[in-house]
């Protein structure tokens, strides 16, 4: 059926063919993603640097950093669905709010721990995952796009709107619930570590999911859906699956939102708002890199990165939407792999001709450093 | 069962439910030609149409143009946009990918949507004047809007000089030729470019149109309210009016209107129904809507060949 990769992505999707295919199988990671995943690690321990220096608005840097970690949890889901399965899903955010209201139920109605919501949350998004999934084996591409929008429609003015579920119109509060064990989850910075190592985690194991059996699977029956099937794979089966694994991974991500936002409205669940946040997942998961576990964290990271900078910044706040906008369509014209592609293209550009090095890394610390300028300046603002 | 809300006459819905439908019908039909001509499923269509009610919110309270002229102004503008779209955009994707497709359609939906939000200043709500008469005709027992009225025969007169202009003129023919068969059409010298720039062109400006008979009169007296949640990808609007085009398979344009109205006129209905029922009016589109998938409609309208270049 469709895919996203034209000549220049055709490596990433290319499956290494030498390593037999597991059920399921966790990804050995080269040094260069440790590193990676080091570095993003570190992260955690900006907020403890920046706690020292005599900012008034220190916790601005947690929530931020926490907020990069939900959201990169959120655009997995779109990974899985959208990027392996070829799945093109309208409603992710609709999941998100399933996730995070179940959640929100059993910790503020039946006093659950938050631990333990967390699964709860998954599990309670399968049934609309298997309902889309029944929609998703008779209708493709723009037909599957159409419908899942009015899904979100009708669960946005039924399920969120019932009461008993979304606890009224201020939704659940979890502020004093969120404990384990002797930590406290409401404390910004033990709440920044855990989504972070969660997200970090769920990146690990999408990319894992690729590999495996089941992700082979799934990028199969999205390049062509007979091919596949005159080989042996179930076709329903696998998009039944990536369904519930991209429901249960935004399911989780909603128990993390309800963590965040402490008491989110169920508002923004209800149609046109909803519309908004799901296509901006869409959007920067596109812009991340659509089928890579990284891309995801890459494009969560950009989205949260350019809020802060323009949110403080109230003329050039305006211009946001716009310019997002304009960069996911340049980047699906040019580089439909993302974020993740322009960095490859770039890794082997240097390899080809060393030389290149030293203005890309020029090129690279000056938009670090005028982001970094961007963002004390103009961000963390208010 | 209680009739809760039977206190409304049955006139009265009905002609909320047409005016509506008028609206659905108009977005349908730039929705199916669109679709037809260059393959692209048009999710930018309320946000392209958005742009003109920006326009008409301008020209009537920064310019002080009279609403009429600004209402053709922004009609005009809106083909503009539309013809832009199509030359800077979709001419350079390729056609046989139908989820990069639908997802720069979002990223061009987003784009006229924040800078929408931009055209009205960040506001909660905005309110821009009407440009149509607005009284009240009395039915019977029932009231109802002269706007309505309006926006009815309107949408159907235009609905029914474009299918024939469709139908016969030479643009038309052109334009149902680059829909069939790409390859033959420009084999026939007919520009595939030009033809669907036209397309998207006249695309538009129906948005545009189906817009500026509701927006500017959904207050009544007062003019047009526009909240937030206006300015979204897909307002409250482009669902229900794909809807109505897949009542056409999203090719039939005749049929993309008849099921404007339908759409309408249920979704009002709605309102007399019994009470926890009556307010679930996206939901009835909802079902409708799968249900019309389910059955592919398309397949009743449209050659094997050309649903396979649609689809390719």
């Amino acid at each position: 059926m469709t895919t996203l990769a034209t000549e220049d992505t055709i490596a990433d999707v290319e499956v290494r063919p030498a390593a037999p295919a597991r059920a399921f199988r966790l990804p050995r990671l080269t040094r260069g993603q440790l590193i990676a995943g080091a570095v993003l690690g570190g992260l955690g321990l900006i907020p403890i640097i920046v706690d020292r220096a005599p900012t008034p608005n220190i916790h601005q840097w947690e929530y931020i950093g926490a907020y990069i970690a939900v959201w990169a949890m959120l655009e997995l889901s779109v990974v899985v669905v959208t990027g392996y399965a070829g799945l093109i899903s309208l409603m992710p955010f609709t999941f998100v709010g399933v996730g995070c209201f179940a959640a929100g139920v059993a910790v503020s109605v039946w006093g659950w721990p938050f631990w333990l919501a967390i699964p709860f949350a998954a599990a309670a998004t399968v049934p609309i995952s298997l309902a889309v999934g029944v929609a998703s084996v008779r209708l493709k591409g723009l037909y599957l796009a159409i419908a899942t929008l009015t899904f979100a429609q009708a669960l946005g003015e039924t399920l969120f709107k019932w009461d008993a579920f979304t606890g009224g119109q201020a939704g659940h509060s979890v502020a004093d619930e969120l404990k384990l064990g002797p930590i406290d989850f409401a404390g910004e910075f033990a709440f920044y570590l855990l989504a972070m190592a969660v997200a970090l985690g769920m990146v690990w194991m999408v990319h894992g999911l690729k590999s495996s059996r089941a992700g082979r699977a799934m990028l199969a029956v999205r390049d062509n859906e007979r091919e596949a099937q005159a080989l042996g794979i179930n076709a329903v089966k696998t998009k039944l699956t990536a369904l519930v694994i991209g429901g249960a991974i935004a399911g989780v991500g909603g128990a993390f939102y309800l963590g965040l936002l402490k008491s989110p409205a169920p508002a923004g669940f209800q149609s046109p708002s909803v519309d908004i946040s799901s296509v901006l997942l869409v959007v920067w998961a596109v812009i991340g890199g659509i089928e890579s576990a990284f891309g995801a964290f890459l494009g969560a990271t950009a989205l949260i990165a350019q809020q802060q900078i323009f949110q403080g910044a109230e003329k050039l706040f305006q211009f946001v939407g716009v310019y997002a906008a304009l960069v996911l369509v340049t980047f699906l014209i040019f580089r439909p792999g993302g974020l993740v592609q322009v960095v490859k293209i770039t890794r082997e550009r240097i390899r080809a001709n060393p030389a290149t090095q030293i203005p890309i890394a020029v090129a690279v610390v000056g938009f670090n450093v005028l982001l970094g300028y961007l963002i004390v300046h103009y961000g963390a603002a208010d | 069962v209680v009739l809760a809300a039977s206190s409304l006459p049955v006139v009265e819905v009905a002609s909320f439910g047409l005016a509506k439908g008028a609206v659905y019908a108009l977005l349908a039909l730039g929705l199916v030609l669109i679709y037809r001509t260059t393959g692209v499923t048009n999710f930018a269509h309320w946000g392209v149409g958005l742009m003109g009610i920006v326009f008409y919110f301008l020209l009537t309270s920064k310019a002080g143009s009279e609403p009429g002229v600004a209402a053709l102004l922004s009609v005009a503008a809106c083909a503009l946009i539309g013809a832009l779209i199509y030359r800077l955009v979709f001419r350079y994707v390729k056609r046989t990918n139908q989820l990069v497709l639908i997802l720069i359609a979002l990223g061009v939906a987003q784009f006229f949507t924040a800078a929408a939000a931009m055209g009205f200043g960040f506001e909660a709500t905005t309110v821009v004047d009407p440009w149509l008469p607005v009284s009240n005709i009395k039915v019977g027992s029932a009231t109802i809007s002269s706007t309505q009225v309006i926006s009815a025969i309107a949408a159907l007169g235009i609905a029914l000089l474009f299918m024939i202009w469709f139908r016969y003129s030479r643009t038309g023919r052109a334009l149902r030729a680059v829909a069939q068969n790409r390859e033959a059409a420009s084999l026939a010298g007919i520009d595939e470019h030009r033809y669907s720039t036209i397309a998207w062109a006249i695309g538009s400006a129906l948005a545009c149109l189906a817009l500026l008979l509701v927006i500017p009169h959904n207050a009544g007296q007062r003019g047009g309210v526009i909240t937030t949640a206006d300015i979204t990808p897909f307002g409250n609007f482009l669902i229900p009016a794909f809807g109505a085009a897949l009542v056409g398979g999203l090719v039939n344009l005749p049929l993309a209107v008849v099921g404007g109205f339908a759409f309408g006129v249920a979704q009002e209905m709605m309102i007399l129904a019994p009470e926890p029922w009556n307010n679930l009016r996206s939901t009835i589109a909802a079902i409708m809507i799968v249900a019309l998938l389910l059955l592919h409609t398309e397949r009743f309208f449209v050659a094997r060949a050309e649903q396979e270049a649609l689809e390719a």
